[in-house]
């Protein structure tokens, strides 16, 4: 069975080596409205983007981003607003709020994907010095980055797996069998 | 007096890159502490690369590159160690015969 859905999402690849040719703003904001179409719980959007192309604060969230191998043409970086999260009630680490920037993410990579440009996701960064570096307002922190360019034709390896993985081994039908 | 091989910015990045890989790795896997040290190494090698001696510049484009950016242990524990061990003794050679060890008298 195939359809475009299923063939981009069969087909997206986290790119972690980019070209320096640069994405355009319109290109930009066509993945910044998917990002605003992502599931998100509640509906309560408690969630903010910062959007970056200005090549200094790129080079910048670069030095503070040890996981970050990719010279990014645009970041999203992926904010929770912790303090929109608190006035309904929510402990800064509700559950919902990391599994919100997951399906965001998804969304992203799939948007980026469909536009023939490349993305990768960075979560290995200081959040103190990612906010310094943004001048975030207090409350939002910092959660994770879609890096965003054109893939480069080499790309590193990318990280082993350990042991073989097919939707068979991750998936139990109905109930574990007694033990 | 050995020329500067590394601008201020470079530098403070590299500087930037090691404190906030300290803190990262508090709550990341031990394996990435390993992975965190060969990219520092590789950026600092990729500063220096054009303002080094040809037997450095030999050695950082050689011996240094050759693992993958994102090896890790857990994937082969054995290979990534006996990786690393090659790249150390090529690290001690090449600071031998830098520094003129195999020149000095015994």
């Amino acid at each position: 069975m195939s359809n475009p859905v299923l063939e981009a999402i069969r087909t997206r690849r986290m790119a972690r080596a980019l070209t320096d040719e640069p994405i355009a703003r319109a290109e930009l904001e066509e993945i910044l409205k998917a990002a605003r179409r992502a599931p998100s719980a509640g509906n309560r959007r408690l969630h903010r983007f910062v959007a970056v192309q200005h090549p200094t604060t790129l080079r910048l969230l670069r030095a503070v981003a040890p996981g970050m191998f990719q010279h990014p043409a645009a970041i999203v970086v992926i904010c929770i607003d912790g303090a929109k999260a608190e006035s309904f009630g929510m402990k800064p680490t509700a559950k919902g709020l990391y599994v919100d920037v997951g399906t965001i993410a998804q969304t992203v990579l799939l948007a980026a994907h469909s536009l023939g440009l490349g993305a990768g996701v960075v979560t290995s960064f200081s959040q103190a010095a990612v906010s310094a570096v943004l001048n975030l307002p207090a409350g939002l922190s910092p959660e994770m980055f879609i890096c965003l360019g054109h893939a480069a034709a080499e790309q590193p390896a990318s990280m082993p797996p350990r042991g073989r993985v097919t939707w068979q081994t991750l998936t139990q039908w109905e109930r574990f069998p007694a033990r | 007096m050995p020329a500067m091989v590394l601008s201020e910015d470079e530098a403070l990045e590299l500087v930037a890159f090691l404190l906030t890989a300290a803190r990262t790795q508090v709550d990341e896997a031990a394996e990435y502490g390993s992975l965190r040290l060969l990219t520092a190494a590789r950026r600092l090698a990729d500063a220096i690369t054009d303002r080094v001696s040809p037997e450095t510049r030999a050695f950082l484009t050689g011996p240094l590159r050759e693992m993958p950016d994102l090896a890790v242990r857990t994937a082969d524990p054995v290979g990534y160690v006996a990786a690393l061990d090659g790249v150390c003794r090529a690290v001690g050679q090449h600071l031998a015969a830098h520094f003129g060890l195999d020149r000095r008298p015994q």
